[in-house]
């Protein structure tokens, strides 16, 4: 896997024009594995006449075929024996099915590689030790989700000084402790060390509302900041008004604009993507977006709104190769954004759905509620 | 919220309620009857209402989609004359004797020797009628209990979870306008999981009359008091039937096939009477294929004109048909040869199979070989199933073609464009409902 090793090792993470060439060659050099270990996606690509080396330009790309997250929720894709893998890990399945993604080594290496990378860019790692709040899950023996794993992940970029979990395990199960957040918070701020947010939007915007509404006002000691992540749906462009997010966060705890930092992944495509000072998601060189028609299934321009393919050849575990999500996306022509990074940024509009459809047609019923099972 | 005998009640009431509501509706049907007239009178007053725009204000503020044309549907179906007529076509000579309380008389049959001579014919109410209501499509609860109210009977109304309260407003109004309507209709807000509350209003009822997919009606059957007549309204399916197309003149062809496209896409599919399959009368699939090349850009055009869906809708449904061919890959299930012909907003799916069944809706119609011979043997299939055929068709083969259709269970034949146009008198999925609410009585002097 001599490409893809060169590829995660790229100086410059957003230099997405320097490494197509490349690039192509790490995703024919997965394709090519994962043809000859995962017998599913063999028969995949035989179907539609697709072999690994008809990846010669770029363009080809758009033919191979690509697999919905659907297909991991509902079959377990695999192209090396379970015991190679070093972690399994599930998507947070609100809905009650997971996908199961298995990475090995050599991928979680180069992953590794990617959030230095990235980290470094985005000045995320310091030696002077910080609080941290876990807006999100305290690490449990039954949660697998990635959500948990990258959430506690982050908290080791710098050392630990202390961890409060927004959402606790009781009696069998998560419950919010949203007034011990806000004591942490009210108790660090007097102290001298920084401190770090991490986790779900949402929650941050419940405790500053709260914190807001009980007018307790805190300024956060010079070099906290917030990072903010979960899986897609944390992202949707009207989720919580990040405008009104970042105006609360300067105004509750004292934390600038620029020191709130996005950043999201989906197990199906564990690629961080980490918003820019101007908060746009900018694709890196790990991996590529193509937007595709929501009729045709086939690549639209920059600019159009369809489903979100991704592509990246960081996993050989699983033929995670080229992901379809559920979600409307538009790329985005890096220039429009201002920040000085020149690939393409992706805006994730929302999740596809059938939902309130009403009819008496036989079956239909049946039909339209099978999304509630995908 | 709860409606009973014109009052509103919090839904905590309903144990209370229940449990007089029998003694109460026994009371009612010991000692009163419905007047029909009053409530013709009182339904063509709120039309009128309707009509002058008196509740423009309140409908306008449920935001629904098509409102207009729904409303020029209601207003023409609750004319005074509209409900005579109906009344008239579907209970023919047992109407006047319904509404009068006076004897059948039947002047022009002599009655054969044999038979009793002293016999008097009553048509009374079926009795307590228990409505069952879908939540698809708005005003479909009160249309249901006005088809109780217009034959007379007492009616419980079991409200779809969807129901935001119209459907009390309105029976309240009409309760308004004539107040001896009120101790016929009991209105509940129950959810379908409390089946205790449920049972119990079955157990008081006649009649259960449910509307809704397979899982309503399976749960009806399945707690209902053997004793109760079931009568269901069920959803259904319906197809366009195309044949001698060569035959027909290119002009009325090209009208026909627009209007079959326009009927396509305006209903997104969605109703009953929609066209899910397109079956020529055909052996070979390469007439299939030319067919679906020919009308992909009449579908097209229709498409352009009546966008109803949205980039999520089709995205899915896109999706769906993706992962549908995956998953046959995977478990390497024999795949239906199926050629898409995709178009902007729509599609045409040439299959090599003969089945009726559910397109994927929203413009996407599924294209098939039927040819007539083996037409009772596939339909038969569906049985239970069938509502509308669009017929298309030269006018010399046009009798036989509707003959053949209705032996195989069909029970609305139209042209390809009028698929889903209602008429004033027309049967519901085969059947006269209002026949199904009254009961006949004979009764020896």
């Amino acid at each position: 896997m001599k490409y893809r090793a060169r590829l995660f090792s790229w100086k410059k993470p957003f230099d997405t024009e320097q490494t197509e060439e490349l690039f192509l060659k790490a995703v024919r050099e997965n394709c090519r594995f994962q043809y000859d270990h995962c017998k599913a996606y063999r028969k995949i690509l035989d179907y539609f006449g697709f072999l690994p080396e008809d990846l010669k330009e770029c363009e080809d790309m758009e033919r191979l075929p690509f697999l919905p997250t659907w297909v991991f929720k509902n079959h377990t894709l695999f192209s090396m024996p379970e015991r190679r893998m070093l972690i399994k890990a599930t998507s947070s399945g609100t809905k009650g099915k997971f996908s199961r993604i298995g990475f090995e080594f050599g991928g979680l290496w180069n992953g590794l590689k990617m959030v230095l990378r990235i980290g470094r860019w985005r000045k995320l790692f310091s030696l002077c030790p910080v609080h941290y709040i876990v807006l999100g899950y305290k690490p449990h023996k039954g949660n697998q989700t990635a959500v948990t794993k990258t959430a506690y992940g982050a908290t080791l970029f710098t050392p630990a000084l202390s961890r409060t979990f927004a959402l606790k395990m009781k009696n069998g199960s998560y419950e919010p402790d949203l007034e011990g957040v806000i004591a942490a918070i009210v108790k660090h701020s007097k102290g001298h060390f920084p401190v770090r947010f991490m986790g779900f939007p949402s929650y941050l915007y419940f405790v500053l509302q709260i914190m807001e509404e009980q007018e307790i006002f805190v300024k956060l000691p010079k070099g906290s900041k917030i990072l903010l992540g979960g899986g897609w749906k944390q992202f949707y462009t009207e989720q919580v008004d990040k405008q009104t997010l970042y105006a609360l966060a300067e105004k509750v705890l004292g934390v600038k604009e620029s020191e709130v930092i996005e950043f999201f992944g989906a197990v199906e495509h564990p690629i961080l993507y980490c918003d820019c000072p101007r908060h746009h998601f900018h694709v890196p060189v790990y991996s590529r977006v193509m937007i595709r028609d929501v009729d045709t299934l086939k690549p639209v321009e920059n600019g159009q709104i369809g489903l979100v393919n991704l592509i990246s050849p960081m996993t050989l575990a699983t033929p995670i190769l080229s992901i379809m999500t559920d979600d409307l996306g538009i790329l985005h022509e890096g220039k429009e954004c201002g920040c000085g990074i020149s690939s393409p940024y992706l805006e994730i509009l929302g999740r596809v759905g059938l939902k309130d459809i009403q009819t008496c047609a036989a079956g239909a019923a049946k039909y339209l509620s099978q999304e509630e099972k995908g | 919220m709860i409606l009973y005998k014109g009052q509103l009640y919090e839904t905590s009431c309903q144990g209370e309620l229940l449990r007089q509501m029998e003694r109460n509706i026994n009371d009612t049907r010991s000692n009163r009857r419905l007047d029909i007239s009053k409530v013709i009178e009182a339904v063509d007053c709120i039309r009128q209402k309707l009509e002058a725009g008196d509740y423009d204000e309140k409908l306008a503020s449920l935001g629904m989609e098509g409102m207009e044309e729904q409303l020029k549907a209601v207003i023409a179906m609750t004319d005074r004359r509209a409900l005579e007529y109906r009344l008239s076509v579907e209970l023919g000579e047992l109407k006047d004797p319904l509404i009068t309380g006076q004897p059948l008389v039947r002047m022009n049959e002599p009655k054969p020797e044999g038979s009793l001579s002293n016999i008097e014919t009553q048509i009374l109410p079926l009795g307590t009628l228990f409505h069952i209501a879908a939540g698809n499509r708005e005003g479909l609860p009160v249309y249901s209990v006005l088809e109780g109210l217009l034959t007379g009977n007492v009616n419980i109304l079991k409200l779809p979870q969807a129901d935001q309260g119209l459907s009390i407003e309105i029976i309240r109004t009409l309760v308004e306008v004539e107040p001896s309507i009120a101790e016929f209709v009991y209105v509940f807000d129950t959810p379908s999981s409390d089946l205790d509350a449920m049972r119990s209003m079955a157990a008081m009822s006649d009649g259960i009359v449910v509307w809704g997919g397979e899982e309503a009606v399976a749960a009806v059957r399945r707690f209902a008091p053997v004793g109760a007549q079931i009568i269901e309204w069920g959803h259904k399916l319906s197809f366009a039937y195309l044949s001698g197309l060569s035959g027909i003149k290119e002009e009325r062809l090209n009208e026909e096939l627009q209007a079959l496209a326009e009927h396509i896409v305006s209903t997104r599919q969605l109703l009953c009477s929609s066209c899910q399959v397109i079956y020529l009368d055909q052996e070979e699939m390469e007439e299939i294929y030319a067919f679906c090349r020919r009308f992909l850009p009449y579908l097209e055009r229709a498409a352009a004109r009546f966008p109803a869906k949205t980039p999520g809708m089709q995205a899915e449904l896109s999706l769906r048909r993706y992962c549908d061919t995956l998953n046959k890959i995977i478990l390497e299930e024999s795949i239906e040869e199926q050629r898409v012909f995709s178009g902007k907003n729509c599609s045409l799916t040439a299959c090599s199979d003969r089945e009726l069944e559910l397109s994927d809706m929203f413009g996407n119609c599924l294209v098939k070989r039927l040819p007539k011979r083996e037409m009772m043997q596939v339909l038969r299939r569906n049985k239970g199933y069938l509502q509308t055929a669009g017929l298309l068709c030269p006018e010399t083969i046009r009798h036989e073609l509707t003959a053949l259709l209705a032996d195989c269970g069909l029970v609305r034949i139209t042209t390809v464009g009028r698929m889903s146009e209602t008429f004033l008198g027309e049967a519901h999925d085969g059947d006269y409902a209002l026949r199904r609410y009254v009961r006949v009585v004979d009764v020896e002097n």
